[in-house]
């Protein structure tokens, strides 16, 4: 149960670093995600079934994610068009896409196939119950990706990529093509989104046309839960407390789930949870930092 | 960094808390017969099938505990529904639609699953083959006779033309075209479809094949048939007869004729089949149920519409129908 929440906290933890990235490093709404997570899942389903090597079918994943997020930057950045509807464009043109890469079908098993989770766990069986090493498999996959989100905010590039969302002009003056850093950006962000698209499909076991619905709200509210969680403004730890962010976010589905029902609360209510959720984390962030900025004026 | 501490540490309470809490249900669960029901979102014929499952087993003299769940539509959500189910450690877990049933299958090891509501479980990689089940997984497929449907509608207006409009977003309703596609090029009808992504685009799809078509098939498709009236509008507008596989929507909106099985009756066929899982029989040994027993199919005929159309059925037709509309009103034999 618990590992049940850690497991898929710490998956979509992956592509709560790409909202993260977007929406508030780069001040880029982008709604990209609802068709990059499940464009990530198509193209590792479809590479596994046709026998290509799983890490391989990784990086392709990644690639395409990034692909299409740079498609919503230039769309962004050559028509002048604002992000949010660049970003609906790119997500409703992943949908056809995203069917074409499942070979026409709008769900492929990934049943029975041999998938890194199945490598990840015949691998360390001898000690470690499947559960268990499914968990530490994703511990160590998030270091790693935490490890390079830090190293690569602390490059120039990544240092003017997080100035950019804060002050555009400044950017400019540095004589910093901002229109480039957002294809970066947002790039990268996508890129994460569908790596934790791809992981999600091994993990439940299939690929569908219908994953990417509700992943961008689950992805907001995560980073507002993370949020209200921890203050900072360090990198490493805005990435850390996104991560902690998708874990609580996860846990409090679990337990409307679980729950729910001694208030009366069925399944069909957990979408107006979500919802009052994310506004409850943004007032509650919001009085503490009006009340830190009072502590300071006195 | 104080802070830090004092949030991780609040942060780590809180999970904890939710374990130790967590664990002390599934005690509970696992004394309690409680029956995990999986579905994809809430949708009459979903809701049928979940309310099926339940009186059959209740009629059979069963006490189960219900766990009634549903993923809203979100598939990602239908992996941790499969969770919940594990840690509840329930007695079986059904999958009511494609998508829920995979995850379940994925997730679950020791415990039994059963699927319903899934058109092709070898297709979905649910089970290896139709002859038997697979290792703690067996199910019904809401299988719909395609081909028999469509000749059906050929026989009571020769086509040579026929229009089908589905959702390329449905594992079930894509493989259905897929079947319709073939069937008519069996029979030397020209198949002209149209997709769909959620049920407002129903009409526009309608409209821009209705020209060319001379009669139009819907499979059992969700999104298509929650937005049938639109399609049915449509078709009498350019008098097009319309052949349903789902005779329980055909009842209030303009369809010459639906042929199929009810999904209520479903979920009844589907509790049957749990019943005799917790009498001991074996999933591997219980191949994949198809609904063509005659007493699980319903045909509805319209002669509403067969008259404004300018149609007439054939009396064994008319013999064979279990429900009629007649003069605005549904009669059932």
């Amino acid at each position: 149960m618990i590992e049940g929440i850690l497991v898929e906290g710490l998956i979509y933890g992956i592509m709560v670093l790409g909202v993260f990235i977007t929406f508030r490093i780069l001040d880029f709404p982008d709604l990209t995600v609802d068709g990059s997570f499940p464009l990530g899942a198509a193209i590792i389903a479809i590479l596994i079934t046709r026998g290509y090597n799983v890490w391989l079918a990784m990086f392709i994943a990644l690639s395409g994610g990034i692909l299409s997020g740079v498609v919503t930057a230039v769309i962004h950045n050559k028509l002048k068009i604002p992000s949010l509807l660049a970003g609906i464009l790119t997500m409703t043109m992943l949908y056809s896409i995203n069917i074409r890469v499942l070979g026409n079908r709008a769900n492929l098993p990934l049943l029975r196939q041999e998938t890194i989770l199945t490598r990840v766990t015949a691998l360390w069986s001898g000690f470690l119950p499947s559960e268990y090493a499914t968990l530490l498999f994703f511990i160590i996959v998030l270091v790693i990706i935490w490890t390079l989100f830090m190293l690569f905010f602390h490059t120039d590039l990544g240092l003017t990529l997080g100035a950019l969302g804060n002050n555009e002009q400044m950017v400019i003056t540095q004589g910093v093509n901002p229109e480039t850093l957002k294809i970066i950006g947002v790039g990268i962000a996508n890129g994460l989104v569908a790596v934790s698209g791809a992981f999600t499909a091994q993990y439940q076991g299939f690929a569908d046309i219908g994953l990417g619905q509700g992943i961008i709200i689950s992805g907001l509210a995560s980073v507002m839960i993370g949020e209200f969680l921890i203050k900072s403004n360090r990198i490493g730890l805005l990435a850390i407390r996104a991560i902690l962010g998708s874990i609580l976010f996860k846990g409090i589905m679990y337990a409307g789930r679980y729950y729910g029902y001694y208030i009366n609360l069925t399944p069909n209510d957990l979408k107006l949870i979500t919802g009052i959720l994310i506004i409850l984390s943004l007032v509650l962030t919001k009085f503490r930092n009006i009340g830190m900025k009072k502590r300071m004026l006195s | 960094m104080k802070k830090l501490i004092i949030f991780s540490t609040v942060f780590l309470s809180i999970l904890a808390l939710m374990t130790v809490a967590v664990a002390s249900g599934e005690k509970e669960a696992v004394e309690s017969n409680v029956i995990g029901i999986s579905k994809i979102v809430s949708h009459p014929a979903l809701d049928a099938a979940e309310q099926g499952i339940q009186d059959e087993l209740a009629d059979l003299g069963y006490d189960f505990e219900y766990d009634l769940q549903n993923a809203n539509g979100e598939v990602s959500t239908a992996a941790s529904i499969a969770n919940k189910f594990k840690s509840e450690n329930v007695r079986i877990a059904v999958g009511i639609a494609t998508p829920t049933a995979q995850a379940l299958a994925n997730a679950l090891e020791d415990i039994v699953v059963v699927y319903t509501l899934v058109t092709d479980p070898v297709d979905a990689g649910l089970v290896d083959s139709y002859d038997r089940g697979g290792v703690n997984i067996t199910g019904v497929s809401d299988m719909t006779p395609v081909k028999d449907q469509i000749e059906f509608l050929n026989r009571i207006k020769k086509l040579d033309s026929l229009g089908h409009v589905y959702s390329s977003g449905e594992a079930n309703a894509v493989r259905l075209a897929e079947m319709a596609r073939e069937a008519c090029r069996e029979m030397g009808i020209e198949f002209i479809e149209a997709t769909v992504t959620n049920s407002a685009e129903v009409k526009q799809a309608t409209q821009a094949i209705i020209n060319r078509v001379d009669g139009i098939y819907v499979s059992t498709d969700n999104t298509v048939v929650s937005a049938l009236s639109a399609l049915t509008e449509v078709a009498m507008e350019h008098g097009v007869p319309v052949m349903s596989a789902d005779p329980s929507s055909a009842e209030s909106f303009d369809v010459l004729a639906a042929w199929g099985f009810d999904y209520y009756k479903m979920g009844r066929v589907t509790g049957r089949m749990i019943a005799d899982i917790i009498e001991g029989a074996k999933p591997e040994e219980i191949p994949t149920k198809f609904m063509t027993d005659p007493s699980d199919i319903d045909l509805l005929i319209n002669l509403d519409v067969a008259k404004k159309l300018g149609l007439t059925f054939p009396q064994d037709y008319i013999d064979s129908a279990s429900k009629i509309v007649e003069n605005g009103e549904l009669k059932k034999k």
